[in-house]
């Protein structure tokens, strides 16, 4: 749901959950041009003693992106966007991008985000992504 | 310590400039917004766009940080076809440690991107584990075919020493 006025501090965006599969790696690595193998490629990864492809950690900040804009709606532009990686995720994981809502302007609200990988139960198991951060600008979808 | 050569602190100031070969394109943005399973329609639906001020429909904001479209290189041995530093540091293993990005305005498809990449820092640090780092920050300034300011990406890359306190 949009919000209507801008968000107090504390609140709490409606988080984004997101299954990564083979698949969507694969489409995401044609998306952005990076083929690198290690982001599908079952011989290379074991070959590197991984468990399986290695998710793209770029991705992460694309999601959190999706969160903010469906949050606040389509007059508002993310300004920045800061995140630290924490752990690897691999092919078939599920992740939550979750965000908290730590100042407010005028014209403006400040974001701390993460990226938590899902256990097989649901249970949050390690993260991905924290800390993360962004401003995001409102009244106008940018220009 | 030892990670931070002469060699590595030569590196700081060094520039590689890309620009593509052709405009970011609408299609692009639609798969890639598709790729990540974004289906909004400041991506797709033009009318919609310009119903709240934008020209048009615009790229995912993420995509110009993201995309090796602009380096318009080979892929190398393990298929990575974008811009690096080339750095191997012998008797490390490199992790990224992550990345600042700011907009300055949704990307067109329009758009024709020129990228600027820098070796802002190297630091040499140790992490909790006691063992050496080298840490190397480097920034990519986008913009396009008229000089305006689109994106910035502040990355971080980490050289952790193997084997001791690692």
């Amino acid at each position: 749901m949009t919000p209507t006025t801008p968000p107090a501090v504390g609140t709490k965006v409606p988080p984004l959950e997101r299954t990564v599969t083979l698949t969507d790696m694969v489409a995401y690595a044609g998306a952005t041009w990076d083929w690198h193998r290690l982001h599908y490629d079952p011989a290379y990864v074991a070959e590197k003693r991984l468990p399986g492809p290695v998710v793209d950690g770029q991705v992460f900040g694309a999601y959190l992106v999706e969160m903010l804009q469906d949050w606040l709606g389509p007059d508002c532009f993310v300004a920045t966007l800061e995140f630290s990686f924490r752990n690897l995720m691999f092919a078939g994981e599920t992740i939550r991008c979750e965000g908290e809502v730590s100042a407010v302007s005028d014209d403006a609200v400040e974001v701390d985000l993460s990226v938590t990988i899902l256990g097989a139960d649901g249970a949050e198991d390690r993260y991905a992504v924290k800390p993360a951060s962004a401003r995001v600008l409102l009244g106008s979808a940018g220009s | 310590m030892g990670l931070l050569t002469e060699e590595i602190k030569a590196l700081v100031g060094t520039t590689r400039v890309y620009t593509a070969p052709e405009a970011m394109g609408a299609a692009a943005g639609r798969y890639f917004a598709l790729a990540v399973g974004d289906d909004n329609p400041l991506y797709t639906d033009d009318a919609y766009a310009r119903e709240h001020g934008l020209p048009g429909v615009t790229l995912p904001p993420t995509l110009i940080c993201e995309t090796n479209q602009y380096a318009g290189l080979p892929a190398d041995a393990e298929g990575y076809a974008g811009h690096t530093w080339g750095l191997h540091l012998p008797g490390t293993r490199q992790v990224r440690g992550g990345n600042r990005y700011v907009f300055h305005r949704r990307v067109r498809p329009d758009d024709v991107v020129t990228a600027t990449w820098e070796i802002t820092s190297a630091t040499e640090k140790t992490n909790r584990a006691g063992a050496d780092m080298l840490v190397v920050g480097s920034r990519a300034t986008y913009t396009n075919q008229d000089g305006d300011l689109l994106a910035e990406n502040t990355e971080t890359l980490i050289f952790i020493a193997l084997g001791g306190a690692a």
